[in-house]
C-alpha cells in the first residue's frame, strides 16, 4: 500500500457516488486502501451500476468552490428568519429593479409591520438604469454603478429578498405565485418585472447584446475590452442614440442603423435639432444609415457578417440591439390579467383587473400606453402603497413628461 | 365539507367517459389492482402492460393510424392507471415516449412494422434519455459515445437506471458522435443485441417492478435503419415538451389516488381529520385546476418555443409538488391503517417521492426554468 500519496476520491459521472481510496468498496470486494487504478476494470458503481470508466477524479475543493459560486444568490430573509416560514407574505413584489424597490420603500413608509417579499430574476442590486447608456464615456464600471447591494437594501427595508428567482406562474384564485424557489402566497401582489428588448427579424439572440440590465452591461463591457471595436447599433431611438454616442466617445467605431431615415425620429420632430446632433457627431466615429432593416446576420470567424436591406454588407465585431422593449406576458396570461401592450391597470389606482394585484413601471399599461421612464415610478409606488396599507387612495396621475436625451455630445430635451 | 360531498367519487363526474378510459379503468381495476403490492416489490407486470397497449392506452398521442394525436387522452389514460399503481403508470409513460421516438424516426423503417408491434403491445420499450436530457439542461455530461463505421455506428459506454426493460425490449438512447463536437445521434437500443448487457441495480425503496437496469454497451452496433435522429438536437427540441407533459399523467394519478384514500376514511375519521391541512376537497380543487392547465398545454404538444416549454416544466413541477403533499396528507388522514406495509397509502408516499425525483426532478425542473428564463446573449 502506497501511503505517501494522499488518498484520492473519484466520482461517478452518472449518479455522483464517490469512491474513496481509503475506504475502498468492501461490499464489492475492494479492500480499504485500494488505489483507483488497482480496481479491476469489471468493477461497477455500487450505486447505479455503470463502469469504472465512468468515474472521474473528484476535486472536493473545486466542487465546493463551484457550489458556492452557484449558490451566491441565497435568499436574504431579513424578516422571516426561517426559509420554511418565508412563503406567506402580505406583499409579494416581482422584480428587482427601481419599480420593485420603490414599491417596497413606499410600503415601509406607511407600515413597518407588513411582511414583504421581493422575487427578483437578478441580484436586485440598486443602480440607476438610465446611467447604462452614458456610463462608458464617464469611466463608470458596472460594479461602481451599484449604489446599494440587493442584500443591503433588503436588510434596510426588512424585506425577504429572493434573488436569481424566476416567477413562473400566478394562480389568482389561491393567491399563489409559483417560482423557481417554490411557491409564495400573497395578500397583495405587485408586478414590477419590467420589459425585455425586442429582437428585430434577421437577428439571432446569441449574437446580439441588449443593454437593459446591469448584468448584461457588465458582460458587454467585458466583451468590449481588448482594443477598439466596430459596433453595429441596431435602433437609433433614445437608448440606441445614447449608447452610440457613449461608445463613440470611448473611441469605438459605431455604425448606427434604424428603419427611420434619421436618429430619434419618433422623439424629435424638429429637423434642425437632428442636424445639430449630426454636426456634434461629425467628430465622432459614428456612421448613421437610415431607412434600413437587417436582411441576414451570421457569425463568422471574427465577428459577424450582416447584410442590410439595401444590400450593404457590414462586418461588425459586436451587434447591439436597442429596438425598443416589450413586456413579457407569460405571468399575466397565467393569472388571467387583462393585456393591452402591457398589463392593463386602472389609470388612477394602478390595480389590474384582479383584486389584490397591481402593476408598476415598464410592465404596466395605461390605456394601451406603456411608460419606459423612471419619473412616474416613485409616484406609482406611493399610489399602490396607499391601497395596500391606508384608508385613503393616493391617486396616480399620468402626466406628460419632458424627455432628456443624454446624447452627451449634444444633449436634447423634448417637451 | 358536508356529508353530501363525501358521496362524490372524483373519478365518476358527470361527463361521459371516453371508451379508451373505460377500457383502461377496467384493466386497472380487474387485472392490475390485485398485483400492485407484488409490482411494488419487484414483479414486472408484462401482461397488464401488453393489455393496456393493445387497448390503445399508450398510443393515443401518436399520429393516425396508431393514435389520434390526442395528448390529453394519453395523459388521462396514464392517470387512470397511476391512480391504482404509480409504477405501472410510469411504465406506460416509458412505452408512450418510446413510441413517439419511433414515430419520429428519420429511418422510416422504425415507424412501420416495429411501431405497429410497439403500439399493439407485442413489443415493449423504454427511454434512456435521462442522462441526455440532463446534459442538454447543462446538469450532466453524455455517457454514451458513438463512432461512425460502415453501415452505422459503434457505441460504447454505460447508463444507469433505465426502466421498462427486459431482455427482449428496447429503448431510445442518445450518444455523442466521435469527431463531431456538439453533435449527438439518437438510436433504438435493443437489449438483446450483441454488445449490450443489462445489469441489476441495487434495490429501490419502492416501484421495484419497473424493469429498471443499468445498461452496458461494448462496441454495440447501430445499423442505419435503427437511427432515430442524427443530429439528435432538432428532434429533442421538437419532442421535449411532449416528453415532459406526458409525465403529468403519472402525477395526476398518484394525486387522485391519494385524494380518494382520504375520502375513504372520511366517514369514520372526518371528525379528527378536519384538523389537518390539505384536506381532500382543497387538494381536489388544486388538482382539477392543474389538470385544466395540463389539458390546455396538451392541445399544442408540438410547440417548440422556450416560453411554452417553461409552462410545461412548471405544470410538471406543480404535479410533483402536489403529489408529495397529497400522498403525505393521505397518510395523515388514514393514520395507522395507512402505515401498514401493505397499505396503498404508504406505497403511494414512495410513489410520490418517485414523481418528485425521476428525471426531470423538481430541482431539475426549476433549474431548467431558471436557465430558460434568462435572455440569451453572446457568450
Amino acid at each position: 500500500m502506497n501511503v505517501t500519496v494522499p488518498w484520492r476520491e473519484f466520482i461517478c459521472r452518472a449518479c455522483g457516488h464517490i469512491y474513496n481510496e481509503k475506504k475502498g468498496d468492501p461490499d464489492s470486494g475492494i479492500a480499504p486502501g485500494t488505489r483507483f487504478e488497482d480496481i479491476p476494470n469489471d468493477w461497477l458503481c455500487p450505486l447505479c451500476g455503470v463502469t469504472k470508466a465512468d468515474f472521474v477524479p473528484y476535486d472536493r475543493a473545486a466542487s465546493e468552490k463551484a457550489r458556492q459560486s452557484a449558490c451566491a444568490s441565497a435568499p436574504v430573509l431579513a424578516r422571516s428568519r426561517v426559509l420554511g416560514r418565508a412563503r406567506d407574505h402580505d406583499v409579494v413584489i416581482i422584480g428587482g429593479g427601481t419599480a420593485a424597490w420603490r414599491t417596497a420603500e413606499a410600503i415601509r413608509q406607511v407600515s413597518e409591520y407588513l411582511s414583504i417579499a421581493i422575487v427578483a430574476a437578478c441580484d436586485a442590486h440598486r443602480y440607476d438604469k438610465p446611467m447604462l447608456s452614458v456610463a462608458f464615456a464617464r469611466g463608470l464600471t458596472p460594479a461602481g454603478m451599484i449604489k446599494e447591494s440587493g442584500a443591503a437594501a433588503a436588510a434596510r427595508l426588512c424585506v425577504d429578498l429572493f434573488p436569481r428567482t424566476s416567477a413562473t406562474s400566478i394562480t389568482a384564485a389561491r393567491s399563489e405565485l409559483r417560482t423557481t424557489r417554490g411557491s409564495f402566497h400573497y395578500r397583495h401582489l405587485v408586478l414590477a418585472h419590467g420589459a425585455r428588448s425586442i429582437l428585430p427579424p434577421g437577428l439571432t439572440p446569441g449574437h446580439c447584446w441588449r443593454i437593459n440590465h446591469l448584468d448584461h452591461y457588465a458582460r458587454f463591457c467585458a466583451a468590449l475590452e481588448g482594443g477598439r471595436k466596430h459596433v453595429l447599433m441596431v435602433g437609433a431611438g433614445l437608448i440606441g442614440a445614447e449608447l452610440a454616442n457613449d461608445l463613440a466617445l470611448g473611441n469605438h467605431r459605431v455604425t448606427l442603423i434604424d428603419v427611420a431615415d434619421r436618429p430619434l425620429a419618433r422623439l424629435v420632430k424638429d429637423g434642425a435639432v437632428t442636424e445639430a446632433l449630426f454636426a456634434a457627431w461629425k467628430s465622432l466615429p459614428i456612421e448613421f444609415i437610415g431607412g434600413i432593416t437587417i436582411s441576414t446576420s451570421e457569425k463568422i470567424a471574427v465577428g459577424y457578417r450582416v447584410t442590410l436591406s439595401n444590400g450593404t454588407v457590414l462586418h461588425p465585431d459586436m451587434i447591439v440591439v436597442a429596438a425598443g422593449l416589450q413586456t413579457p406576458d407569460r405571468l399575466s396570461r397565467s393569472a388571467g390579467l387583462e393585456w393591452n401592450n402591457g398589463i392593463v391597470v386602472n389609470p388612477v389606482s394602478l390595480r389590474t383587473c384582479l383584486p389584490g394585484i397591481y402593476a408598476i413601471g415598464d410592465c404596466a399599461s395605461i390605456a394601451g400606453k406603456v411608460s419606459r421612464f423612471i419619473e412616474p415610478i416613485a409616484r406609482q409606488a406611493l399610489t399602490i402603497a396607499s391601497q395596500i396599507h391606508g384608508d385613503k387612495l393616493l391617486p396616480y396621475a399620468d402626466l406628460p413628461l419632458p424627455v432628456r436625451v443624454k446624447t452627451t455630445s449634444y444633449p436634447i430635451t423634448v417637451r | 365539507m358536508t356529508q353530501a360531498d363525501l358521496a362524490v367519487d372524483a373519478s365518476s363526474k358527470a361527463q361521459p367517459v371516453h371508451p379508451l378510459i373505460a377500457s383502461v379503468r377496467d384493466i386497472a381495476r380487474n387485472q392490475l389492482a390485485g398485483q400492485v403490492q407484488a409490482i411494488d416489490r419487484g414483479l414486472y407486470p408484462a401482461d397488464v402492460l401488453r393489455k393496456l397497449a393493445a387497448a390503445g392506452a399508450m398510443s393515443a398521442h401518436l399520429n393516425a393510424p396508431h393514435g389520434h394525436g390526442d395528448y390529453a387522452l394519453a395523459i388521462q389514460a396514464m392517470a387512470e392507471v397511476a391512480k391504482v399503481c404509480g409504477a405501472t403508470g410510469f411504465m406506460m409513460w416509458c412505452q408512450a415516449v418510446c413510441g413517439l421516438y419511433m414515430q419520429e424516426a428519420s429511418a422510416s423503417k422504425l415507424a412501420g412494422q416495429p411501431l405497429s408491434d410497439h403500439v399493439a403491445g407485442k413489443r415493449l420499450g423504454g427511454t434512456a434519455l435521462s442522462n441526455p436530457m440532463k446534459t442538454y439542461a447543462q446538469i450532466e455530461s453524455f455517457l454514451l459515445q458513438a463512432k461512425p463505421v460502415d453501415g452505422g455506428y459503434r457505441v460504447n459506454g454505460a447508463l444507469p437506471w433505465v426502466s421498462n426493460l427486459k431482455r427482449d425490449h428496447y429503448c431510445g438512447a442518445i450518444a455523442t458522435l466521435e469527431g463531431s463536437p456538439g453533435r449527438e445521434m439518437m438510436f433504438l437500443l435493443r437489449c438483446d443485441a450483441p454488445g449490450m448487457t443489462l445489469r441489476q441495480c441495487p434495490s429501490f425503496s419502492g416501484m421495484e417492478g419497473t424493469g429498471t437496469y443499468a445498461l452496458h454497451l461494448s462496441d454495440y452496433f447501430v445499423p442505419q435503419h435503427e437511427v432515430i435522429a442524427d443530429p439528435a438536437k432538432p428532434l429533442i427540441k421538437r419532442i421535449r415538451a411532449a416528453f415532459v407533459m406526458l409525465q403529468c399523467g403519472i402525477a395526476a394519478g398518484v394525486i387522485q389516488g391519494a385524494i380518494d384514500s382520504m375520502w375513504a376514511v372520511e366517514p369514520q375519521l372526518g371528525h379528527v381529520n378536519q384538523y389537518l391541512e390539505d384536506r381532500p376537497d382543497t387538494l381536489q380543487a388544486e388538482l382539477d385546476e392543474l389538470l385544466a392547465r395540463v389539458m390546455k398545454l396538451a392541445a399544442t404538444p408540438c410547440n417548440d418555443s422556450d416560453e411554452f416549454f417553461i409552462e410545461v416544466l412548471d405544470a410538471r413541477a406543480h404535479g410533483a409538488e402536489l403529489s408529495l403533499r397529497a400522498a403525505q396528507s393521505a397518510l395523515l388522514h388514514q393514520g395507522a391503517r395507512g402505515y401498514l406495509m401493505d397499505s396503498e397509502v404508504q406505497r403511494r408516499v414512495r410513489e410520490s417521492h418517485f414523481v418528485a425525483i425521476v428525471t426531470p426532478a423538481i430541482k431539475h425542473l426549476r433549474s431548467e426554468i431558471a436557465r430558460l428564463s434568462q435572455e440569451e446573449m453572446p457568450a
